[in-house]
């Protein structure tokens, strides 16, 4: 039972975590294929082009601590906070300003 | 044999390959005649006689935009001659010898014309031919296969510079492997590294409006980019100054007003020297400085003890030469520069050492304006993306991540992913699918190469020649060369003459059964369930790109090349450059986070014994490394390599001009003859890169001269894992009993 809290415990800190450090916790390869796969179905079709070049680190860490302001969020699918942090870490990772800026998207 | 070759003419070349009968050793293998004549340009005579093709170079990667002239239909349409597109800014209406060049790959005895299996050991040169089916159904079930037992990471890819190269990387990424390299880090990542991480992005010359250009290692009037090479000879004519510090006289160094044989690994020293006389003199743009850089006093602070006495003992340029070129570089400014340079595969520290060009070009205040180093105007095209799958199995990343601190993530590191391969660690990769690129002939230690190909599971190439790299896997496919295939639209940069926009039509049809990668990568993904990667066609892709910008598909069709005419001065205007700062970096931010040196620091070369040299590489105008190896025109004039040596060097060993020597690095011996000049340091010796294949055939190339590969000890940069191919020392001796 201590051990099913413990781990418990632990899982809450991992969520809270890689919600706060998107830049470090997350998963930037996933986020690419999370990205894609969510982000690209309507950026770049029926939407604004998207890619990591559109936005600085400083302006995606931003967008990362507000995305609920995100004028399109309403139209998000279904995405689990680790899932989020993802598609921003990818962003940060490749931003305009980052050491490798996205060559394709 | 390689002096007798650089003297032989093509009529003799032909009749003697009839002869010997050279050609029947490959003779299940090029299905074409080695009696295929190479059109000749007197045939062009009536221009009623011809139709005009718009399509653009692949000799070298300027991609120089062609106008192919060819008559005939079908099987029977030939080209009579390549000639440049006037209406080309950044090609500036030319076609160099390797453009020319370009129709000796057409009927050429070398091409690849059917799929091919290895029956031997690897290298054995045992091949039976298999029909296309039976290739891309044995290719799909040995990725299927290593993906399952070792996951996806468990396949490379490694595509050359090259149009259709990025079906490759859309092909990996669709299959689920992050090993994705190219030629890029055996070549110029350090350079970009250390510009991007200065400017925030990697800048162009304006080489036509400069007044005052100072080039250290860069070769422009035999290496060529476009339009650097053509605007720097304008620039010349028109009376700007040229400096060139190099350890050998190029022909860039012939033409310039000064030539400096500098020690070789020893630029930063020169280059810090220079910071130090331009802010001790005060001859730096005040205003313009700090309100576009961020670091000067600690810059100022790092380079006091930089003097020129203390730069002239460790590069061997005299002082006052240092502080006249310090003061000549800042009263040109802004229209000076310290060319970036290309390749700077040369020392473990080298984007520290081409951090040193960047921050001197920052301090002439030139970024941004004519003259000066120009940022990148931004010119895209549409695409037609497409989502990738996700491998719950997969490694967390790629298999050199890790193993230096600022590595590119789409181009990783040969020399480093070598490495990883041969260990098994972190993880194993047993299976390579290459395209059109060499590492056999390019990569340091050949032999180091070799071994990591006997250690994989599957090996693929798709080439348009048997290359080494080739030579050493289990499927071959052949490939169009470009002048037998059609392209997507691609974007050009190019500096004061802005960027263009061309594609390449189909001028002639491809001998046998070659088909483009295109074609290969869209087969497989339907064969391993990932076909929708590719449910388009290449015109469709063609079609969704030239919605890119009004007039394109017109202007094309009419003129062969776009140029949609961005402004190309005053960029960066009111807009924060792409650093941590926001700023040009002199004082880096973020090698400072990542604990690396924020200002560049001098590291002087090893000592080179006394019976040693440092072994330099470069090439001519008739050389893109192993590419141009076996082409039959570009031959006659550049057959074969020499090795450099100077003669007092070569007294002490009795050498004498034209003796065949032997060679020895740490990794490899070769043999070649010398070729002595004053044109070159004592302590150096130099040889042209793409010589001493091993791959056999009946061209020219195989035994001819000797490899740079074989020789180059397997050094990177610390910072990027770029190559670093000049750390390597080398030992000459007279080959006794040589004829």
């Amino acid at each position: 039972m201590r051990r099913a809290v413990l781990i418990s415990l632990c899982l809450l800190c991992c969520i809270l975590l890689a919600d706060l450090s998107f830049a470090v916790e997350g998963n930037t390869r996933k986020g690419k294929f999370l990205y894609r796969k969510n982000c690209r179905s309507c950026h770049g079709v029926s939407a604004s082009d998207l890619s990591p070049l559109s936005k600085t680190q400083a302006a995606w860490k931003a967008a990362a601590a507000s995305h609920e302001s995100i004028p399109c969020v309403k139209d998000w699918p279904q995405l689990s906070a680790g899932d989020r942090a993802d598609i921003f870490s990818y962003l940060y990772a490749f931003a305009a300003d980052s050491p490798t800026p996205a060559k394709c998207d | 044999m390689s002096a007798k070759h650089h003297r032989l003419s093509r009529r003799a070349f032909l009749k003697s390959a009839a002869a010997t009968g050279i050609a029947a050793v490959a003779a299940e293998v090029h299905a074409r005649g080695k009696d295929a004549p190479i059109p000749d340009a007197s045939e062009v005579t009536d221009p009623k006689a011809y139709e005009n093709v718009f399509t653009a170079c692949d000799m070298c990667f300027n991609r120089c935009a062609v106008i192919a002239r060819v008559n005939g239909e079908g099987q029977d349409r030939k080209i009579l001659k390549l000639d440049p597109n006037p209406k080309c800014s950044k090609s500036r209406g030319m076609l160099c010898a390797r453009g020319n060049a370009g129709v000796a790959l057409i009927n050429s005895p070398d091409r690849l014309t059917r799929p091919l299996l290895r029956t031997g050991p690897r290298g054995g040169n045992l091949w039976r031919p298999i029909s296309w089916e039976e290739a891309l159904d044995r290719t799909a079930q040995a990725m299927r296969e290593i993906g399952a037992r070792y996951s996806r990471c468990g396949m490379l890819f490694t595509a050359g510079a090259d149009t259709q190269s990025r079906f490759v990387h859309r092909f990996a990424e669709a299959y689920g492997s992050f090993n994705i390299t190219s030629h890029e880090s055996l070549c110029l990542l350090s350079v970009n590294r250390a510009f991007m991480d200065t400017f925030g992005e990697v800048p162009q010359v304006d080489l036509l409006h400069c007044d005052h250009i100072v080039m250290l290692g860069a070769n422009r009037f035999e290496s060529l980019v476009m339009p650097d090479s053509a605007d720097l000879m304008q620039a010349v004519r028109r009376g700007a100054k040229l400096v060139v510090l190099d350890p050998r006289c190029t022909k860039t160094a012939e033409a310039a007003a000064e030539w400096h044989a500098i020690r070789p690994g020893t630029d930063l020293a020169f280059l810090l020297a220079l910071c130090r006389v331009i802010l001790e003199e005060d001859l730096y743009d005040r205003a313009w400085i700090e309100s576009n850089t961020h670091g000067l006093e600690a810059l100022r602070a790092h380079v006091a003890s930089c003097t020129p006495a203390w730069a002239e003992q460790e590069t061997g340029i005299k002082a006052a030469h240092i502080v006249r070129a310090a003061r000549e570089l800042a009263a040109a400014a802004p229209r000076a520069v310290v060319y970036p340079g290309r390749r700077s595969s040369d020392y473990e520290d080298s984007t520290q050492i081409r951090r040193g060009f960047a921050v001197v070009n920052a301090l002439l205040a030139n970024f941004d304006r004519p003259g000066g180093l120009m940022s990148t105007p931004a010119v895209k095209l549409r695409d037609i993306p497409f989502e990738a799958p996700w491998f719950d199995d997969n490694p967390a990343d790629r298999v050199d991540a890790g193993r230096v601190p600022l590595l590119f993530n789409d181009e990783g590191s040969f020399v480093l992913t070598r490495d990883a391969v041969l260990s098994g660690q972190p993880y194993p990769v047993k299976g390579w699918f290459i395209y059109k690129t060499n590492p056999m002939g390019t990569a340091p230690d050949r032999e180091k190469t070799a071994a990591m190909m006997r250690s994989l599971d599957f090996i693929v190439s798709v080439d348009i020649m048997m290359s080494d790299t080739a030579f050493m896997s289990d499927i071959v496919l052949p490939a169009p060369c470009y002048l037998e295939r059609d392209d997507p639209l691609f974007v050009l940069q190019g500096g004061p003459a802005g960027p263009c926009i061309l594609t390449r039509n189909r001028v002639v049809p491809p001998p046998g059964e070659c088909r483009p990668v295109f074609d290969v990568v869209k087969a497989l993904a339907g064969k391993l369930d990932i076909g929708n990667a590719f449910d388009f066609t290449l015109h469709e892709l063609r079609e969704r790109q030239l919605e890119s910008f009004p007039g394109l598909k017109t202007t094309l069709e009419e003129d062969g090349v776009f140029e949609p005419s961005p402004a190309l001065y005053g960029l960066k205007k009111g807009r924060p450059y792409k650093t941590p700062s926001g700023r040009i970096e002199l004082y880096s931010t973020l090698y400072q986070q990542k604990g690396l040196d924020p200002l560049p620091v001098y590291t002087p070369p090893a000592a080179v014994p006394a019976d040693s040299f440092v072994l330099v590489a470069g090439r001519t105008a008739c050389i893109t490394q192993t590419q141009s190896q076996n082409n039959r025109l570009l031959a006659e004039f550049a057959g074969t390599n020499t090795l450099w040596i100077h003669p007092a060097a070569a007294a002490r060993l009795g050498i004498g001009n034209g003796d065949e020597v032997t060679v020895r690095s740490s990794v490899g011996t070769e043999h070649l003859r010398a070729e002595l000049t004053k044109g070159i340091r004592p302590d150096t010796v130099y040889m042209h890169s793409g010589f001493g294949a091993l791959a056999s055939g009946p061209g020219l190339a195989a035994g001819t001269g000797a490899s740079i590969a074989a020789l180059f000890e397997s050094a990177y940069d610390a910072l990027c894992g770029n190559a670093a191919l000049h750390t390597t020392r080398v030992t000459v001796q007279r080959r006794e009993g040589a004829a």
